[in-house]
């Protein structure tokens, strides 16, 4: 007998699909049964994922980890329909088959004191806050989450959040629901009302994240940003998902997938992508 | 026949490797980002990243693109140069147990000697792979992998230095890949690899503007798999050094499909993207094949495909 994929220990596993829900529109919340991940995974980690094996699609594609229970020896997924594989997986029934490599890639820091947090969602970017967000609170740590869509119905409702003990202050473009405007604009707000956490977390459109880095700057405060970017090996190897920040006078590109995803968010060049 | 009695051991222009696959160049850093997934020492050997003389920042993103059963890469050989090779990446070497060679790409000839020179000492280097064919460089690459004339005068260059096994890696878009390949062999090259990316290109409609922020990038995966093979399959009818034989293989079934064509050896990049444990299962898969074909070194297979 040949080994195959699931005797190689913990990294690369064939997990089957516990529960899928639609939790938004065109947002689905994907269960997974996957023992090594769950006991590994730390916020701001992400799998780099494939469902079946045709060569077209033929890359994995990167999700974050938007919590992980390691005595259910689950992790769970929230994935927003892109394109092909998030369709694909959109369209999984329970019992289904997905292979993951992970948890890759360096998270957010682990805090070394018991210091107050605000966490900035923009959209999807929610999935790898949501995780730090129970870390944090299970670690009784001060958090506080905003939480930023297009519309009302963009976004979970309120009971995807309350049946976790999670409270986000929301805010919508339309002001269908919450304040009417960004998560930026909620985390400015925040700061105006005299808040001062000991860091920011952010994660969301490349537009975002510059002004929330902006905002962070303006009061002196360390903001620590989740990017995205094209991942092709997501182990360090390729450098296809390159990001630029400024060191001194020049540029220098980090991988995303490896020194990241998340970073300081001080050097990062949010204007040359 | 038992399954362990099938041998993959080959001796590669006098470098012994225990199985025939090799980590391709640019696609397994310096070897050491895979080894929670797998032993280097499953690999035959590994080509470490493209090196040039000064450091290299690459281009800017995006550097890479899905395409069907593919995916265009324009890293722009991002790497920290052959003196910081040396002084960090070379103490570690010996660690990966088994043969590693220095992919190496210069500007102009001048650095491709320099770069060769400085190898030739290192004892942690089996073998240098010239590449004359990047398609991510604005000078040197693929610019010099055209022309027959400036290949010869070139590998002479770097032989007349570099003791060692001297493998060069060409591209298709060469034009005519043979008379390049006849001319590297021509020079004193001891084995060759092919093939190199292809050039292409891939336009965002919604943006109206190329992808890719350099514009243009090289195509590897399952869609170059049969403009590799029929390259293999001329030129290793043209030259009687060993070619190594590289593009889209994805499983056991497409590195036989080289072997048949004359390859000694393949390379394996894009398909570690997918699948971190590939060389060990095709490793595993070609010495399936062996023993339910009778066969009992892949050596009998090297080029059996021709009539
Ligand atoms: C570290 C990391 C964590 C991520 N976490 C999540 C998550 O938790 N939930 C989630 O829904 N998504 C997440 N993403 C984004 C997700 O990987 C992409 O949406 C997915 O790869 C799209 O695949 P697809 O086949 O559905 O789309 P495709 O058919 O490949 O592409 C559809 C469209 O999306 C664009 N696109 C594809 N991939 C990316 C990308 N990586 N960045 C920007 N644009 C892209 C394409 O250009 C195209 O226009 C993450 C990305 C990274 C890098
Ligand atoms: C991301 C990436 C980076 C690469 N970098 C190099 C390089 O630095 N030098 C080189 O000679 N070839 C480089 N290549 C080409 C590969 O070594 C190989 O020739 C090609 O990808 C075809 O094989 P594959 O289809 O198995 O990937 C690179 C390929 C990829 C995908």
């Amino acid at each position: 007998m040949l080994p195959d994929h699931n005797l190689i220990p913990h990294l690369i596993h064939q997990c089957t699909l516990i529960e899928i829900n639609k939790v938004a529109e065109n947002w689905y919340r994907l269960k997974l049964q996957a023992p090594a991940a769950a006991a590994y995974a730390e916020p701001g980690q992400f799998v780099h994922l494939r469902a079946g094996s045709a060569s077209d699609p033929l890359l994995r594609r990167p999700f974050s980890i938007h919590n992980a229970d390691s005595r259910a020896n689950e992790i769970w997924l929230l994935i927003r329909v892109a394109g092909k594989v998030t369709s694909a997986l959109a369209g999984l029934s329970p019992g289904g088959i997905i292979n993951i490599l992970g948890p890759l890639g360096t998270g957010f820091p682990v805090p070394d004191d018991e210091g107050s947090a605000l966490l900035v969602a923009g959209g999807i970017g929610l999935a790898p806050l949501y995780f730090l967000t129970l870390r944090r609170q299970a670690a009784a740590l001060p958090t506080e989450l905003l939480l930023g869509g297009l519309t009302g119905n963009a976004l979970p409702d309120d009971s995807f959040f309350f049946r976790d003990g999670v409270h986000p202050l929301i805010a919508t473009n339309d002001g269908s629901r919450g304040y009417r405007g960004t998560a930026a604009d909620l985390l400015e707000m925040r700061l105006q009302s005299g808040i001062r956490p000991t860091r920011i977390f952010a994660c969301g459109p490349v537009s975002m994240l510059a002004r929330v880095v902006e905002l962070g700057r303006n009061c002196g405060l360390p903001v620590y940003v989740s990017l995205e970017s094209f991942l092709a090996c997501a182990v360090g190897a390729c450098l296809g998902c390159a990001f630029p920040f400024k060191t001194d006078d020049h540029i220098e590109y980090r991988r995303v997938c490896r020194d990241g995803p998340v970073f300081s968010g001080e050097e990062a060049c949010f204007e040359l992508v | 026949m038992n399954l362990f009695d099938a041998s993959l051991t080959v001796n590669l222009a006098g470098i012994s490797l225990a199985n025939p696959l090799i980590a391709a160049s640019g696609c397994y850093g310096y070897g050491f980002d895979y080894r929670r997934w797998i032993d280097p020492g499953d690999w035959g050997a590994i080509v470490v990243k493209g090196t040039t003389l000064r450091p290299r920042t690459g281009n800017p993103p995006p550097r890479l693109v899905e395409t069907p059963s593919g995916m265009l890469n324009a890293i722009g050989l991002q790497n920290p140069g052959i003196d910081f090779f040396l002084k960090s990446i070379r103490p570690q070497l010996p660690e990966l147990q088994c043969p590693v060679l220095v992919n190496i790409a210069g500007e102009t000839l001048e650095e491709y000697r320099q770069l060769a020179a400085i190898l030739n000492s290192v004892t942690e280097v089996s073998g240098i792979e010239v590449n004359i064919s990047c398609p991510n460089v604005k000078r040197g690459g693929v610019s010099f992998g055209g022309d027959p004339a400036l290949v010869e005068e070139l590998i002479g260059l770097v032989r007349e230095v570099y003791r060692l096994p001297l493998i060069v890696k060409l591209s298709p878009d060469a034009g005519n890949i043979v008379s390049v390949a006849e001319a590297a062999w021509r020079a004193g090259a001891d084995a060759l690899s092919l093939i190199n990316t292809i050039k292409g290109m891939v336009i965002d409609v919604q943006k109206r503007r190329p992808v890719l922020g350099n514009i243009t990038g090289g195509l590897s995966g399952p869609a170059i798999r049969p403009v590799a093979v029929r390259a293999v399959w001329e030129v290793s009818a043209a030259v009687s050094i060993p070619v190594i034989g590289m593009g889209g293989i994805m499983q056991a079934d497409d590195a036989l499909e080289f072997i048949l064509a004359g390859a000694c050896a393949v390379a394996i990049g894009t398909a570690n993207f997918i699948n971190p444990a590939v060389a060990r299962e095709i490793s595993q898969g070609l010495r399936q094949y062996l023993c339910d074909h009778g066969f009992s070194h892949y050596r009998e297979l090297i080029g059996a495909a021709r009539p």
